[in-house]
């Protein structure tokens, strides 16, 4: 019943609500984990809910706040259980010389709201930024989003750059974007293409198995 | 006060508004705003009709976009402050604003000019491809849209090859392909013996220095021309931007702000969507001293406006725009299916009467998604017009376009997600004579009878 409720409030992005009733089943004794896979559930939902637009943008931002909430509230107790897993880690951005932003801010949604952490690097992201971004954060991805046939070269470059500074093995380089393709991909030697936001956390940690 | 006095005012509070982290300003301070008005404002979509006409809500609309602007302010990503607009300031551009322009020169000038709800006056018609071409098709593309008997105004398509070479954002060979876009252009409305006629250009031009690179009074875009600056979507800015409508001003070209406001994104649903187009307008007008607006909101997951909650947002924010001001603005069509497909001509034909009966001039027509290089043709910005001019001419109300358009969706909207691409320019138009083939031609007979057939009466 509670951790019904607990999902409820984190649906809707009601994140202090959420984080106090956390608290409450938690010293009650409920354990972090179930509570984790019981929201990982709940999140899947509010997922499929923005994909048919049935929610909009910034309720699913506020549902992945709530979520982020009771995350930090149970740290403590899920450190003892042997913490919550991240599927991995991801500096994201739009390419130099592009503006086209909303096509990643979604990636990055969608990515946070299924347990990946990822880094912002905005957009119009210089190629030499993408790549110190990557070792700064620890990365295991770099994705790189490109909305215009004149600034997926840059796309290219990150490669060229991580290879010349012997760190292609280090990252693996994501690309997307409605101009890219998976023929794109290949032809730059980058190790995934998704199509659209909503595919992207599966093929992602599809990467790391 | 002049756009360029008003400007500089501008760039000032571009340098000391209030500062924000740009990660806050959509979901702290645009949406919340937005979904307080909505309610504030007792705004209802409703799905039964497509192309409403309750003008008490449209005049709350108006007043909810005013307040947007004023709560909200246009938010700079390079200085991170927050540009902030007074009601005042609101008030003098909208009174200060002229109702008409001349556009273009000589013997193909035209008058741009506000239009009213079922205005009898056709819309001035800005024809468009909206997308990519090959460089080998370029000219031809131009040559064919500015054979179309209804076109006002030319946007020509966008170039990604100059000489062979790929063009490569903010580098040299943007630049050149820009000077070689506005030429083809230019060339192609000579050859057809509209020299001076008005162009919106150039759609290459991807930053400031593209765009400033090409005015030229002699071979490049005009004083009696127009260029675009987009909005950063929602409610942003940059300096680049900011470059770019400063630059227009003191050539003394004319204006358009390029707005694309998204359903199911930050300004959530048809409701928000609408209220956001009527304040990017009022943005336009006192942030870049446009001469007009260019909108082209769109569906998150289609890319596309021709659907019932997008038209109703287009059908809303016109009658606001329209019965509030004296503003000029262009419905720009977005279609989920592509060329030479019945759907296509169904979509544009419906985008064309709802926004046309509601206020607006038409910018048609992005046909598949605007995703895909060469799949446009004028044959739909041809029926598009068309159908604005049939609508406009024999006065047809609001109510009447409601039946009409709600008849037509039931032909093509559950195909929205998965419509056919279509074919590409060269497919359904002969690139060498820049003319449409039997085949398209023929479909494009059939749809524009189908229409006849409901009812619609077109003017030729
Ligand atoms: C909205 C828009 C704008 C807005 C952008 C607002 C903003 N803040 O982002 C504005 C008006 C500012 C704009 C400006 C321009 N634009 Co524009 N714009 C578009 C438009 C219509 C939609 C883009 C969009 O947001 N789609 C919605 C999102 C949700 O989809 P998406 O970005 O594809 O992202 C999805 C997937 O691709 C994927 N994905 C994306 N990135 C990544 C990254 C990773 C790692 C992964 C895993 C997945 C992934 O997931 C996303 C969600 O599912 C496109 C046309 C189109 N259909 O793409 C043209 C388009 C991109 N623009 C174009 C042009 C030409 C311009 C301008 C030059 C116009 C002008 N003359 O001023 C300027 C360029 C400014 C610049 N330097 O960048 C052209 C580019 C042509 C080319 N050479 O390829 C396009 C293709 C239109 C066309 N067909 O001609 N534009």
């Amino acid at each position: 019943m509670s951790l019904e409720m607990l999902g409820k409030l984190v649906a809707d992005g009601e994140a202090d609500e959420a984080r106090a009733l956390a608290a409450r089943l938690i010293a009650e004794g409920q354990g972090p984990l179930a509570m984790i896979e019981s929201l990982t559930g709940t999140m899947a939902q509010v997922g499929d809910l923005f994909a048919r637009l049935e929610i909009f943008l910034p309720e699913i931002m506020l549902a992945g706040e709530a979520l982020t909430a009771v995350v930090q509230e149970l740290g403590p107790a899920l450190e003892k259980a042997g913490g919550r897993k991240s599927r991995g880690r991801v500096v994201l951005g739009v390419v130099k010389g592009d503006l086209h932003e909303i096509g990643k801010n979604i990636v990055k949604l969608i990515l946070e709201t299924s347990g990946f952490e990822v880094k912002d690097l905005g957009y119009n992201v210089d190629s030499l930024a993408f790549v110190k971004e990557a070792e700064a954060y620890g990365a295991d991805f770099i994705g790189a989003s490109s909305l215009m046939t004149t600034t997926m070269p840059r796309q290219k470059e990150i490669i060229e750059i991580l290879k010349d500074k012997g760190l292609r093995d280090k990252f693996r380089v994501v690309i997307g974007g409605a101009p890219t393709s998976r023929m794109w991909a290949e032809q730059i030697g980058a190790d995934l293409w998704c199509p659209d936001a909503k595919s992207a956390p599966d093929l992602l940690a599809g990467l790391l198995k | 006060m002049s756009y360029v006095s008003r400007c500089w005012e501008i760039l000032e509070r571009s340098k000391t508004g209030p500062i924000m982290d740009e990660n806050d300003f959509l979901p702290k301070r645009f949406t919340p705003a937005l979904k307080k008005l909505i309610r504030e404002y007792d705004l209802k979509y409703d799905p039964a009709t497509p192309c409403p006409s309750d003008e008490a809500m449209a005049d709350r609309l108006f007043q909810a976009a005013v307040d947007l602007v004023v709560r909200v302010g246009y938010y700079n990503t390079d200085t991170h402050r927050i540009i902030q607009i007074t009601p005042e300031e609101i008030r003098e551009a909208l009174y200060t604003a002229p109702r008409q322009y001349w556009v273009g020169g000589g013997r193909d000038a035209r008058l741009f000019e506000h239009r009213m709800v079922e205005d009898r006056r056709p819309p001035f018609c800005i024809l468009s491809p909206d997308i990519t071409v090959d460089e080998k098709y370029h000219q031809s593309m131009c040559l064919a849209y500015l054979k179309e008997p209804l076109l006002d105004g030319l946007c020509g398509p966008i170039l990604e090859e100059t000489f062979g070479h790929l063009i490569e954002s903010g580098g040299p060979t943007e630049i050149s392909g820009c000077t070689q876009h506005i030429y083809n252009q230019k060339l192609a409305a000579r050859l057809v013996g509209r020299p001076e006629v008005f162009m919106v250009a150039v759609g290459t031009a991807e930053h400031d220095s593209g765009q400033i690179a090409v005015s030229n009074e002699q071979w490049g875009v005009r004083k009696t021309d127009a260029r675009l600056v987009g909005a950063l979507t929602e409610f942003k800015t940059a300096d680049t931007l900011l470059n770019r409508s400063l630059h227009y001003a003191q050539y003394g070209c004319h204006t358009g702000h390029l707005t694309g406001p998204i359903y199911g994104g930050w300004c959530l649903g048809s409701e928000g969507t609408a209220v956001t187009i009527a304040a990017y307008s009022l943005l336009g007008l006192v942030v870049h001293g446009a001469t007009f607006n260019q909108h082209f909101p769109f569906h998150l997951n289609y890319g596309s406006n021709t659907t019932r909650e997008l038209l109703w947002s287009i059908a809303m924010a016109g009658q606001a725009l329209s019965r509030n001001t004296g503003l000029l603005y262009t419905s720009n069509g977005f279609a989920n299916a592509g060329p030479m497909t019945r759907m296509l001509f169904l979509e544009t034909a419906v985008h064309a009467m709802v926004s046309t009966v509601t206020g607006w001039h038409l910018w048609e027509m992005a046909s598949t998604r605007n995703k895909y290089r060469n799949r446009a043709t004028p044959l739909e910005a041809r029926l598009g017009a068309e159908v604005g001019h049939a609508v406009a001419r024999r006065g047809l109300t609001r109510e009447q376009v409601n039946e009409l358009a709600s008849r037509l969706l039931a032909e093509y909207e559950s195909m929205a997600a998965d419509a056919p691409i279509g074919s590409e320019y060269h497919e359904c138009y002969n690139p060498a004579k820049a003319v449409p083939t039997t085949e398209h031609l023929d479909l494009y007979k059939r749809v524009r009878d189908e229409l006849a057939g409901l009812g619609l009466v077109f003017p030729y």
